[in-house]
């Protein structure tokens, strides 16, 4: 795997280079984390969008536009993800190599387009443009309600909601409607400013670069007058024992039932164990050769997708499928007789060697796309093991035992049970 | 020398051609420096081949399957008879798949070791069918489950509606997974008649990609040759009823669960018969000319957008496969009335107006970037170049074909392609009673 060079500045600043040759583009990603609240995340959710929509020097989307088309259509990304507790605000910038475009330096040019849409936001009465954050606010509220067109996710999503109601990881990615009402345009550019003087900031490269005079470059470009007394942001829960299983129904007009378990693994990605935490995924239900697709869809038919999951960051296990919802009770004691059956260490030599070469070739591939090089060390970098090499998690993972799998699966624990359902059936149903 | 090599200045790519004795098309495109292998093994058999004519021993006959029978023997090839193949790929860490798509069928897996055994349980277990009449029942249950899922799509439903309204007897307006009902009536002997017409190597190719010597690649696909013999390819025709030209309704419309309405609007394109480089210029100009019309730097993506009756996901793109082909655009919007009759304006407005010099020399470039982006991903080029393969292009010639395009082709398509009367819509709206 090619290793980071990594240089991090006195302003909570990180910068991250993986110099490689094998693609036909650079691609420079820049993170800002933002820890997750149901107060704010509405607000950090709508930074990305209001700040692609216009520069100082580019003032419309169709300014930006042009100016991206001349550079073979730079691809220029901004958005917010999840990752555990945290928010982080993702703006991304991907330009071909220059040998296809002789003469052009393009990796200069696009990284001025990213600056200006960081650092230089077109502003009006010392706020955002009051145009874009009205017109925004209205996107944002339909994406935020728009969840519920994808069933897939949506159900996934409401067992997270209700599991962790009370936490910081129950808040959608994108908050909600109601925080995203009384934002104004002077108050979320005061918000911002805020947090990109002072929170977590790291700027990735990846492709074919010099690695001294891009570190200069980056620095000289991504100077936002960063505060040296960074903000430090809380750690993520992760330990909870549930006193009891909760049960929760929800009912739609749909025609699959999506029946979707919650764990709580009390192990997240900086613990020394997480990659039994991994391994314990991939044999339950992480691979078409696990458990559950054996079990839930080989044997059984009951559905075409059955899945386990991991959010590494918060330490979550989920358990998705798509059944009849009438075969609620015989898909939930399958998947239920599939977990104890690990728990009870009844894993064969093979599932243990199949799981371990597919985790291995999972590991392995990483380092084949740059926007997967780069999710893998900023992963590193939340969970505070910022320079592993995959080539280290792959020789931990030959080691793993049988025994180390089910010393993991003792302390996880079923958290919520949560059943999306069809309006007009009788059959089955939550307990 | 075994050998042709496809080699291209523009992409700075090349491609291993050959045609092994008695076997599929096999091309072995090197990449140095992935960890990641990537093979594919395709047969040029989708979901429109649903009514064909062949020769049984001498005799012509003509055949009329059920819908959802390509999809179908899809999922059931990866028996076999010690079980399922599944686990064998999982025992030498690879990561198997397979997609069935209008035109054609795809066996998949990509790994980093193993290779010669991965690659061997690919092309063994794709040319020996193992069909059972309890592993047919069994993976009924399966497939109404996966047709379930898609019929809570939108998206996909929306996309349907649209194809079921331009056109009126193309199987493409049929479901690629069939209906829960026709995949009840389909038995062993369909699942066996089909293979043994469809799955010929006649028919099929293989494309392998990864940090790989081709003559290593080669040879496995010899060794899994040896000992087989292919009767003769006894598929006679493939049977697509004569489409009208017109559209089949001009609009549609379904309530489902969803927040918003979703507009899919469509333009049908009127040749029966069309491949090669041909097929791909008209795909690449056509496209060209979609992003002049509606792009971001267009006149008209910042009014809509700001208007609220487009969104980040507003897409359009042109499907160009040999027997059909359709302009598709569209996507969420708070009115989709309003958003189709300005979709139209626009249109109209461009033919009024003209295209702009400058604007298509953008688009030519931001194409050109595009399309070495995606260079990057193995299971994008492999995809890609069976795909196009099969429709009688080499896909390393894309940037080649996309510079002959000039301003006067876009011209023609926007005045003989993008045509009120050629057009049709759907829309998803949600539920009246609750969303």
């Amino acid at each position: 795997m090619i290793s980071l060079k990594s240089k991090r500045l006195p302003v909570n600043t990180g910068i991250h280079l993986l110099p490689t040759s094998k693609f036909k583009t650079t691609l420079v990603s820049v993170s800002l984390q933002q820890v997750l609240n149901r107060e704010s995340a509405a607000q950090t959710a709508l930074l990305p969008a209001v700040l692609k929509r216009g520069t100082k020097q580019y003032p419309t989307l169709r300014d930006l536009e042009i100016r991206l088309e001349e550079l073979y259509g730079a691809t220029l990304t901004a958005d917010v993800v999840k990752r555990g507790e945290r928010q982080i605000l993702t703006f991304s910038l991907e330009v071909i190599n220059d040998k296809f475009a002789p003469g052009e330096n393009l990796l200069q040019q696009g990284l001025s387009i990213l600056k200006e849409v960081i650092g230089t936001p077109l502003l009006e009465n010392g706020g955002f443009h009051k145009d874009y954050v009205r017109q925004e606010k209205e996107q944002l509220a339909r994406e935020i309600q728009g969840l519920v067109n994808d069933k897939v996710n949506y159900a996934l999503e409401r067992c997270v909601q209700e599991m962790c109601s009370g936490e910081r990881f129950g808040v959608y990615k994108y908050g909600s409607v109601e925080e995203l009402q009384p934002i104004t345009s002077g108050g979320l550019y005061d918000y911002y400013r805020e947090i990109l003087r002072g929170n977590p900031l790291d700027i990735f490269v990846v492709g074919e670069v010099d690695i001294e005079e891009t570190f200069s470059l980056i620095r000289e470009t991504f100077d936002f007058g960063r505060s040296s007394e960074p903000v430090k942001l809380p750690p993520v829960r992760v330990e909870c024992v549930p006193e009891r299983v909760s049960y929760e129904e929800e009912k739609l007009p749909v025609n699959q039932g999506k029946l979707t378990l919650g764990y709580r693994t009390n192990l997240s990605y900086s613990d020394g164990k997480y990659l039994d935490l991994l391994f314990y995924n991939g044999v339950l239900g992480g691979f078409p050769h696990s458990k559950l697709f054996q079990n839930v869809r080989e044997k059984a038919s009951l559905a075409y997708y059955v899945f386990s999951r991991l959010e590494k960051h918060k330490g979550i296990q989920l358990i998705g499928s798509g059944i009849e919802v009438k075969d609620y009770r015989q898909a939930l004691d399958i998947i239920l007789q599939q977990v104890d059956a690990v728990k009870k260490g009844q894993i064969s030599r093979e599932e243990m060697e199949n799981t371990r070469r597919g985790i291995i070739n999972r590991l392995k591939i990483i380092g084949d796309s740059p926007y997967s090089l780069v999710g893998y060390y900023l992963d590193g970098l939340i969970g505070g093991r910022p320079e592993e090499r995959t080539e280290e998690l792959i020789q931990k993972v030959e080691r793993i035992t049988k025994d180390d799998v089910v010393a993991v699966a003792e302390n996880i624990h079923l958290d919520t049970v949560y059943f999306l359902r069809s309006t007009d059936e009788e059959e089955g149903g939550a307990n | 020398m075994r050998w042709q090599i496809k080699e291209n200045e523009s992409l700075k790519e090349k491609v291993f051609y050959t045609v092994p004795d008695g076997g599929p098309a096999l091309f072995v495109f090197p990449r140095q420096g992935y960890n990641k292998k990537y093979a594919i093994f395709s047969t040029r058999y989708g979901s429109i081949d649903h009514a064909f004519r062949w020769n049984d021993r001498g005799q012509e006959e003509e055949i009329v399957l059920p819908d959802g029978v390509a999809h179908f023997l899809e999922h059931k090839l990866f028996d076999d008879e010690e079980g399922n193949v599944f686990d064998r790929f999982a025992y030498y860490g690879a990561s198997p798949n397979a997609f069935t798509s209008f035109t054609h069928t795809t066996y998949l897996f990509s790994c980093t070791d193993f290779f010669a055994e991965n690659f061997s349980l690919l092309l063994n277990f794709v040319q020996t069918p193992y069909f059972s009449e309890e592993s047919v029942a069994k993976e009924q249950g399966i497939i109404q489950q996966e047709i379930r899922m898609y019929q809570d799509n939108p998206q996909w439903r929306g996309y349907f509606e649209l194809l079921k309204a331009l056109y009126a007897r193309h199987p493409v307006r049929n479901d690629i997974a069939g209906s829960v009902e026709s995949i009840s009536k389909i038995t062993k002997d369909i699942l066996y008649k089909c293979y043994y017409t469809f799955y010929h190597p006649r028919n099929m190719a293989i494309f392998v990609t990864g940090d790989l010597e081709p003559d290593d690649v080669l040879k496995l696909v010899e060794k899994s040759l040896t000992g087989r013999s292919f009767p003769p390819f006894n598929l006679v025709q493939r049977l697509y009823p004569e489409e009208e030209t017109a559209v089949n309704q001009r609009e549609v419309t379904l309530e489902l669960s969803v927040s918003q309405p979703l507009l899919n609007m469509g333009f049908k394109d009127t040749y029966s018969h069309l491949t090669g480089r041909e097929l791909l210029a008209r795909k690449l100009s056509t496209e060209l000319l979609l992003e002049m019309i509606f792009g971001q730097s267009g006149p008209n993506y910042t009014a809509l957008y700001e208007e609220g009756l487009i969104d980040e996901q507003f897409s359009f793109g042109f499907t160009a496969e040999c027997s059909y082909g359709h302009t598709l655009l569209g996507g969420r919007t708070e009115n989709p009335e309003k958003l189709h009759e300005r979709l139209l304006i626009a249109i109209d407005e461009t033919k009024k107006n003209g295209l702009a010099t400058e604007s298509f020399g953008r688009q030519k470039r931001k194409m050109r970037g595009e399309v070495l982006k995606s260079f990057n991903s193995l299971e994008f080029i492999a995809n890609n170049y069976l795909a196009h393969y099969f429709r009688e292009v080499d896909f390393f010639e894309i940037l080649d074909i996309l510079e002959n395009i000039s301003i006067k082709d876009l011209e023609k398509r926007l005045h003989t392609h993008l045509l009120e009367e050629q057009h049709a819509i759907s829309i998803v709206y949600p539920l009246k009673n609750g969303r």
